[in-house]
């Protein structure tokens, strides 16, 4: 699902974030990225989203090179990536049903066909009761389950997360834990950065380890 | 799990459908737009009002340009000539003449005024008439009033009619009353030349304003923006909410301006009308057209539009998720 070949990202300062980064993640994968603020983690995932493009080496998502890419089809390209944020990044100003329907508005779907999938996505992470409510009105992890349905409503083949639980503490960051499992056991490939040992450890997924832009274990599978 | 497809190309079974989101879509921005503008209906107003208050100027110059051509097209006082015939031609032969005159294609009517007549009129009229008794004969010769075809309306053309008129062995001189008339086009003229100084610089003004609010609604929504893009809108659809909210200013714009244009030339009729009577032709300003408020209608969409799009070139693509 995601390849990197020699991925090199140095920005114009002359600050290199990650050097000959090469790993890959099957389809159907669930992996951890870990490793200290500042060794890499949200560059790798920005070079995934688009967001940022590699310096040197190649990076292919779904079997398609990243850099064949022009501007004008990033949007397209995204909508096939779920993306699940720190931050989480709702927008306080519309309902939970509003923000879980964003990427579907997006891609043109119909009222009745969005109203469906958005319900399915709530349903899926237990806030179905709560599609009225403004997100301010949500607990911190209710907010991240949230983002997580809004990642996931479009059925993307894969999605990113990172930090989804940096805010959370560790009984609800189990839960955001196992609603990533769940996503993943219907086939989703799953990519999380984390820097919550204790938490991803007894998990028993891969850990990709980055340290100052290198990846030091865990590049491939087994 | 299938590949990744390599762009959103909808299947033929689904681009009727496709094409009915997207309409369904716009419908939908440009009502939550208005939403957005209506909930802070203060603000709003305050915009419109002043892009209206910038679109007036021009458009009222207009009218009042569009009223003067008014005049010109249709003031009974067209141009005309007075030709004074040579004592001695006859009342018959000058009769005659009038009427050869009338047939000429650049005349509308040619009117023989008999010397008797005028001399009548003449003591009719003015209290000094009296003198006129001491005379030993009419001093007055035979004219011919000679009305100009509407069409004539250029001042060259309208000497060369007269000077052929004065060419007629019958005529003795010929006056023009063309001071008028070039005053006319002058005023015409110069009105319209600062109608249009006065249009660009406030359309400028207008662009700027407007792409002002607009970058600040860019700036108040940027979070927004930034979640849009990250989950796969497309530029258009970014920039649909803010060029609607362009083109809905520009609207609630053009229809404050038409308010305070009816407004204004209520005002002016009366001081107007007061004028012109003391002119002794009965005249008043016309309201704005069906031609003109579209035009007015049309030209604040599009200043809307323009601005929105100007503002949004400019902020939009500059917010990138980093």
């Amino acid at each position: 699902m995601i390849n990197f070949e020699q991925v090199k990202k140095s920005y114009p300062d002359g600050f290199e974030a990650l050097r000959n980064v090469s790993f890959n993640l099957s389809r159907g994968e669930m992996a951890f990225l870990t490793g200290h603020s500042g060794a890499g983690k949200s560059t790798l995932l920005k070079l995934i989203m688009l967001m940022e493009r590699a310096s040197e080496g190649k990076v292919s998502v779904g079997g398609q090179n990243l850099s064949n890419i022009p501007r004008r089809q990033i949007p397209y390209f995204r909508r096939h990536v779920g993306v699940v944020f720190q931050n989480h990044r709702l927008l306080f100003d519309r309902s939970i049903f509003d923000n879980v329907a964003l990427p579907l508005e997006i891609s043109g779907m119909s009222q009745r066909d969005i109203g469906r999938r958005v319900r399915a996505a709530l349903d899926k992470v237990g806030l179905l009761s709560k599609e009225k409510l403004s997100p301010i009105q949500l607990s911190g992890g209710e907010q991240q389950r949230v983002g997580i349905a809004r990642a996931v409503v479009n059925k993307p083949p894969l999605v990113l997360a990172d930090e989804p639980t940096g805010n959370l503490d560790p009984e609800l960051s189990a839960e955001i834990m196992k609603l990533f499992m769940q996503f993943n056991q219907v086939g989703v490939s799953i990519l999380i950065a984390s820097h919550d040992l204790a938490l991803i450890h007894p998990l028993h997924y891969r850990v990709i380890e980055l340290s100052q832009g290198s990846i030091i274990s865990g590049a491939h599978n087994g | 799990m299938a590949e990744l497809p390599k762009s959103s190309g909808a299947r033929p079974a689904e681009s009727k459908n496709a094409v009915k989101h997207y309409f369904e879509n716009h419908q939908k921005v440009a009502k939550s737009t208005l939403q957005q503008l209506l909930h802070q209906p203060l603000t709003t107003a305050f915009t419109c009002f002043v892009i209206g208050i910038a679109l007036v100027l021009p458009t009222l110059l207009s009218v009042l340009l569009a009223n003067i051509e008014d005049i010109n097209k249709h003031w009974d006082g067209s141009p005309q000539i007075t030709l004074l015939l040579k004592k001695g031609v006859p009342r018959l032969d000058a009769g005659v003449l009038a009427e050869s005159i009338a047939q000429k294609q650049s005349v509308s009517t040619s009117l023989f005024v008999d010397n008797e007549l005028a001399l009548a009129d003449f003591k009719n009229r003015f209290e000094f008439s009296d003198v006129i008794e001491f005379l030993d004969e009419n001093p007055l010769p035979h004219a011919i009033i000679v009305r100009l075809s509407p069409t004539l309306t250029v001042i060259s053309d309208i000497e060369q009619l007269r000077d052929s008129l004065l060419s007629l062995p019958e005529v003795d001189s010929a006056i023009l009353d063309a001071a008028w008339v070039q005053r006319l086009q002058s005023i015409t003229r110069l009105i319209e030349r600062a109608v249009w100084v006065i249009a660009i610089m406030l359309s400028l003004t207008v662009v700027l304003v407007l792409g002002n609010t607009i970058r600040l609604a860019i700036e108040n929504r940027k979070e927004e923006i930034l979640v849009v893009k990250l989950v796969g809108g497309t530029d258009p659809f970014v920039r649909r909410p803010f060029l609607y909210m362009g083109l809905l200013l520009g609207l609630g714009s053009s229809i404050i301006a038409w308010c305070l244009i009816h407004w204004v030339i209520y005002l002016l009729n009366e001081p107007i009308e007061a004028l012109a009577l003391s002119y002794q032709f009965e005249f008043s300003l016309s309201g704005l057209t069906f031609v003109s408020t579209l035009f007015l209608l049309i030209f604040g969409l599009s200043l809307g539009w323009l601005s929105a799009w100007l503002a949004v070139r400019r902020h939009l693509d500059e917010i990138e998720p980093n």
